[in-house]
């Protein structure tokens, strides 16, 4: 694909440019993409910016295929640039293919869904908003005794309203989370939950951008068992952005990894350690 | 897989066709301009204009210098692959249904149908030299047709041969050397809309609105294996490397307002070739599928719908590591 000239423009002619048209469209490549910035003004009269990445591939094809490759455009797109017309070419929403194993699952697959919601029993399915009666709202016996916003009297209320702490128990109409409920080990969850918190997390800042996720690991292994890491790195190109949060699983040893590397050199660059949220202290 | 949606036509798509190798993908429509596109990233090639009505059948040869158009102005076309320049033009006396290079490019055949007192008729020409002259030129071969119309057309044999589809659902076998019915068979109950070949040319496909794709073994046009579907089948292709059938259809464009409601019986359907079974789905098009195509290499395909788009799909892993269980 032949390479058009780099076109730089600066902020200063940008905003002199917008005072009457629109800034020319650009064509920027490097590393690899092609980035094609357009403008356009939308339904509401504003500006609107777009841009387009493609990333450029190089195949080995064969001679005939490469000649054809170097065919001019001709007919409609006569006049259309190198590669592909956002006007005729489209990229398409992410479609997946179905695979069906037998023609049995094949027929469950159309049966209907309300049928499924009748075999889970109907305690649940239905529950009215006036009273959380097990009924539909427009079939409730409150209904015309009932003001909007109301509320039924608790001695008046339906008979399948479980209250209070029983409600996980009875599976009654409000949902509950799995985890939640009776009978799930919720002790290990919830001390899970505490660990995650963002109390025993770091921040570490000004990473070389060659740093990766093994690196990090064997900085921070030292002071203590880890729970999470997460090293930012660029979508495309992958390389670190220079910052990373690490969640410790107990915060003495995130309050000695601050302490130790806060300051220290490492790959060149002087490392810059907190806490990653604003220590309450 | 993300496909390439190749938005040139403005109606909908008669028929796609890559052509040998596979970089150029060829689509015709309702409109009146065939378009060739780059199959790998779905640039637009170009455009090819001149035609006067829809295009109803296109064909590429097997060196990928010319192109082949039949259209409802009762015209054929050939027209230069690399510069989109019309090479040649014969008028006929009703509009082109089927066209097709022979396998050695050195013949055409073309199909017009049945229409204003004339009768459907199956022209041989020889392309291997064209220039305006081919418009005076008398064809090679001319097979009028008695009964119901030729809908789909194939080379057979080395060029010897040649297997038509009919509007009833016959299937006939002509010799070209005599012009002489070999043989025919009646599988299907309706329309033969496509028919497509295997790899290697012993087997081919056909789609047909009796609901159902058949394999057929071109030897002695032999019924071998049928798919069923519970859709008018408006195209079928066999993919070059592994046993799989992919089936195109959807109700009739006319009859899309009238009947279910339902989304998604406008998806490809892939077929195991030997055990008839469905077994998978890609959805995508807002209306019924005219034509799907396998890329030479087995690795993508295409089909164009009835909304006008061609979308080109290129398979995820998981489907070259799909297993059919058995």
């Amino acid at each position: 694909m032949p390479v058009a000239e780099e076109v730089k423009s600066s902020w200063a002619d940008e905003v002199e440019l917008e005072g009457g048209s629109l800034p020319p469209p650009t064509e920027v490549y490097e590393n690899g993409f092609k980035i094609v910035t357009e403008y356009a003004y939308n339904e509401d009269d504003k500006k609107m910016k777009i841009v387009r990445t493609y990333k450029i591939e190089k195949r080995v094809v064969s001679k005939s295929i490469a000649f054809r490759k170097t065919w001019k455009k001709f007919g409609e797109c006569a006049n259309d640039k190198p590669g592909p017309n956002p006007a005729t070419t489209i990229v398409a929403e992410d479609v997946y293919m179905q695979y069906i194993t037998s023609k049995e699952e094949d027929n469950k697959q159309e049966d209907d869904a309300l049928e499924k919601l009748k075999a889970l029993g109907d305690k649940n399915v239905v529950k009215c908003r006036t009273c959380s009666g097990d009924h539909w709202t427009s079939k409730c016996p409150w209904k015309d005794t009932m003001l909007a916003g109301g509320k039924v009297p608790d001695d008046k209320k339906g008979p399948a309203v479980p209250s209070g702490s029983d409600a996980g128990k009875a599976g009654g109409s409000k949902y509950i989370p799995p985890s939640l409920r009776d009978g799930a080990v919720r002790k290990s969850d919830n001390l899970n939950m505490a660990r995650r918190d963002d109390a025993t997390a770091i921040r570490i800042t000004n990473l070389s951008e060659s740093t990766t996720e093994t690196d990090l690991e064997d900085l921070v292994k030292p002071f203590g068992p880890i729970q999470k890491l997460y090293l930012a790195k660029d979508k495309q190109a992958g390389y670190c952005k220079g910052f990373a949060y690490i969640h410790f699983k107990f915060k003495n040893d995130a309050a000695k990894a601050i302490s130790m590397l806060n300051g220290h050199g490492y790959d060149h660059l002087i490392l810059t350690v907190d806490w990653s949220k604003p220590h309450p202290n | 897989m993300k496909p390439l949606l190749l938005h040139g036509h403005e109606r909908a798509i008669t028929q796609i066709k890559y052509n040998r190798e596979g970089d150029l993908l060829f689509s015709s429509s309702k409109d009146n301009k065939p378009n060739v596109w780059y199959s790998l990233n779905g640039e637009r090639l170009g455009t090819f204009n001149g035609h006067q009505g829809a295009v109803w059948c296109i064909d590429v040869d097997w060196t990928t210098t010319r192109f082949l158009s039949g259209a409802g102005d009762n015209t054929l076309k050939v027209w230069d692959c690399e510069t989109g320049k019309e090479i040649g033009n014969i008028s006929t006396n009703s509009s082109v249904r089927t066209c097709l290079f022979s396998y050695s490019g050195n013949m055409a055949v073309y199909t017009t149908d049945k229409a204003l007192k004339h009768n459907c008729e199956i022209f041989i020409i020889d392309v291997r030299n064209v220039d305006e002259s081919i418009s005076h030129a008398d064809p090679i071969l001319r097979i009028p047709i008695k009964g119901s119309r030729v809908s789909s057309i194939l080379w057979d044999n080395l060029d010897e041969t040649i297997i038509t589809g009919h509007e009833n659902g016959d299937l006939i076998k002509w010799d070209l050397k005599s012009g002489k019915e070999i043989s025919s068979t009646r599988e299907h109950e309706h329309l033969i809309n496509d028919m497509q070949w295997n790899k290697d040319g012993t087997m081919f496909v056909t789609a047909s609105k009796d609901h159902t794709a058949k394999l057929f073994d071109a030897a002695d046009l032999m019924l071998l294996k049928t798919y069923k579907t519970e859709r008018p089948v408006n195209s079928a292709a066999i993919s070059p490397i592994f046993e799989h059938v992919v089936v195109g259809g959807g109700q009739d464009a006319m009859d899309v307002t009238t009947t279910s409601a339902r989304v998604g019986k406008f998806d490809s359907r892939f077929f195991h070739m030997v055990f008839e079974e469905e077994f998978g789905r890609v959805k995508g098009h807002f209306g019924p599928i005219n034509s799907v195509a396998f890329h030479p290499d087995g690795k993508s395909y295409s089909s164009g719908g009835e909304d006008g788009y061609v979308r080109v799909h290129n398979f995820d892993s998981s489907y070259f590591e799909y297993n059919f269980d058995y």
